[in-house]
């Protein structure tokens, strides 16, 4: 059904970001923290006009904007990822030294970037929508102005996103000028065809694939990566390792499962993913392992996460994908929402060393961490086990069984590294050395919603489950 | 004649990236791209884009150059950076570009010698750029204004005065 409504949930996203930036200017320093509340307020509506638009297959442009259930789906998830990062910012701002206002701003904007990406097959619109997320991003990396590694991430993240994007230009100038359209049908219609893509058309897909597998963080191209997840404001690194991931993951998805599915195009694309699958889980995990700071250990296990969904996106699994994407959403923000509250005006314990003696110290956050970490490493019964398994048994199932070995075998590696954190926390004497300042409440609210995702989802999935095959049967 | 004209130009512009890149002097590397800026707007009149062509001379040429050595002049970059690559990256660095490279010419190599591609068809005046920009594209044409919005506050928070200073 064409209709203006499928601009909704787009329109009171970006129109929230703008509200929040000019109120800003007329906002005394001392609070600014009902900015925050206007933000998730924009983004509460959006959710609003998605669950509305549900089942009505919207679109507009002539096909360019389509709200399909698929696209639904991933934009309900980034509008819960915006809430969390919103509430997890609200006080950290304020002891980091960040300006709340353009935090809400731009991750407003990040987010409308992540819904255009998502709701559309055109090659253009994709491009412009990443592009609006990356330099959102950019700039939220490099917030925290007082903090050298900060402003390291994001002139690191700029100059190499930039780069990306322009073998993403150049890829889609390449397929553009070969299939004469902009649309992932027509260069679709190519391959599953049997006839082949034109050689300039496979070039120029190849380079598309390497500017996503960018944003993703697969090896080889996941160098940036652990920098920019370090460096950048808490809140902004639970934005990047789970926004773009998801966005990009399902663009590979819409993208890949049909040409997956056809024998020539197969053989080159399909082992190459598979070789790059294969990298990253063991290079994420790998490095992980020897990291002294929980924040560069929790980078370098979301870049191996990375590795488990491409399993997902090989075997052409939609449903245990989106599983496995909310599943992460949860663990991931809880886990990093406890880094954030182990923190203090002008200081944030990261290092190994600090979170010996947590669980005496302060037991529910331990606790707390401890699920997110067992939930990453994938024990059961927490939800983390359930995505592998779903993920796993999917690639089996499609006859990938080297490949679900090694996802296997990659995520017992993983589990040393999760387990050295608890270890630290329970088993180790206490430095008293990390006061933290308890009086954060939105916070906590995260860490509970998260703590009730990762045990809900673990022990009843049935209804996403449900929700998630409703979406996909019709789309794929 | 127009072979020649090509060829002249296109010779020009890939000569004048490559004595960009190697040069290490930064105001050499900005009068290079600005060579090659214009030899790219000479093509695209040769291509009958004179749209494209009149753009590329004013806003690459001329605007984004401008800044370009403003941007130099105010940093002052006078002292040559020191290099220091190591020698096993400079091979797989250049062996990887010599992959890419080829797999390019390869591309490319069809599309010279074959007929025309199917985008080959649409060029076109200002007016039917105009009735394109606001039918077939509206949509990335007003997700631009919005990336040219982030990309402003962006700047202004990354540029702006540090909170309580």
């Amino acid at each position: 059904m064409t209709t203006f409504m499928a601009l909704a949930p787009l329109l009171t996203v970006v129109f929230g970001a703008l509200v929040v930036l000019l109120l800003e200017a007329f906002m005394k320093r001392a609070n600014r923290e009902p900015l925050g509340y206007v933000a998730a307020l924009a983004l509460l509506a959006a959710g609003f006009f998605v669950i509305r638009s549900w089942n009505r297959d919207l679109d507009y442009f002539g096909g360019r904007l389509v709200l399909d259930r698929f696209s639904l789906l991933l934009i309900a998830l980034f509008v819960i990822l915006g809430l969390f990062v919103l509430l997890m910012g609200l006080k950290y701002a304020a002891r980091q030294g960040m300006n709340l206002g353009e935090f809400c701003g731009l991750v407003l904007l990040a987010v409308a970037g992540l819904m255009i990406m998502v709701s559309s097959t055109d090659w253009l619109v994709v491009f412009l929508g990443l592009e609006v997320l990356s330099v959102a991003s950019y700039a939220l990396s490099g917030l925290k102005k007082t903090d050298r590694t900060s402003s390291e991430a994001a002139a690191k993240y700029f100059l190499m996103g930039s780069f990306a994007g322009a073998f993403f230009v150049f890829g889609l100038a390449l397929v553009f000028g070969t299939s004469g359209s902009l649309d992932f049908s027509t260069l679709l219609a190519g391959g599953v065809s049997g006839a082949g893509l034109a050689p300039a058309g496979a070039v120029g897909l190849g380079l598309i694939l390497a500017a996503l597998s960018f944003k993703i963080a697969i090896a080889p191209f996941h160098m940036w990566a652990p920098d920019v997840y370090e460096g950048a404001p808490t809140p902004v690194t639970v934005f990047l390792t789970v926004g773009p991931k998801a966005a990009g993951l399902a663009v590979l998805f819409r993208l890949l499962v049909p040409l997956l599915r056809n024998e020539p195009f197969a053989a080159v694309f399909g082992s190459a993913l598979s070789l790059m699958a294969v990298l990253t889980m063991f290079a994420g995990n790998l490095a992980a392992l020897r990291q002294r700071s929980v924040k560069r250990m929790l980078a370098y296990s979301s870049i191996a996460h990375s590795g488990y969904l491409i399993v997902a996106v090989i075997a052409g699994d939609g449903p245990s994908l989106v599983f496995y994407l909310v599943v992460y959403l949860f663990m991931n923000a809880g886990a990093f929402s406890v880094l954030a509250a182990m923190s203090r005006k002008g200081v944030e314990y990261t290092a190994l060393d600090d979170f010996a003696g947590l669980g005496r110290r302060y037991p529910w956050l331990a606790a707390c961490l401890s699920v997110f970490l067992l939930s990453l490493a994938g024990f059961p019964p927490t939800a983390g086990f359930l995505a592998k398994f779903y993920v796993f048994s999917g690639a089996v199932r499609e006859g990938h069984v080297a490949l679900a070995v090694a996802a296997v075998l990659a995520s017992l590696i993983s589990v040393a590294y999760y387990l050295k954190v608890i270890v630290f926390m329970y088993m180790k004497e206490d430095q008293g050395e990390a006061a933290i300042d308890q009086e954060n409440p939105a916070l906590y609210l995260v860490i509970f919603l998260c703590l009730f995702g990762v045990v809900q989802l673990g022990l009843w999935p049935g209804n996403l489950l449900a929700l998630i095959r409703q979406a996909l049967s019709a789309a794929f | 004649m127009a072979w020649a004209v090509f060829l002249i130009l296109s010779f020009l512009c890939i000569g004048s990236v490559a004595a960009m890149i190697l040069s290490r002097n930064q105001a050499h590397n900005a009068l290079f791209l600005v060579l090659s800026f214009s030899s790219l707007g000479g093509l695209f009149g040769l291509l009958d884009a004179p749209f494209a062509a009149a753009v590329q001379v004013l806003v690459y040429a001329g605007a984004i150059m401008v800044l370009f050595l403003f941007a130099i002049m105010m940093f002052n970059l006078r002292g040559e950076l020191p290099v220091r690559v190591k020698k096993t990256r400079l091979a797989f660095t250049v062996g990887l570009g010599t992959i890419l490279l080829a797999e390019l010419l390869l591309a490319g190599r069809k599309l010279v010698l074959g007929s025309p591609g199917a985008a080959s068809a649409a060029g076109g005046d200002t007016a039917r750029l105009g009735h394109f920009l606001f039918s077939d594209y509206l949509y990335a044409f007003e997700i631009t204004s919005l990336l040219i919005l982030a990309a402003l506050v962006g700047a202004l928070a990354l540029a702006g005065k540090r909170e309580g200073s």
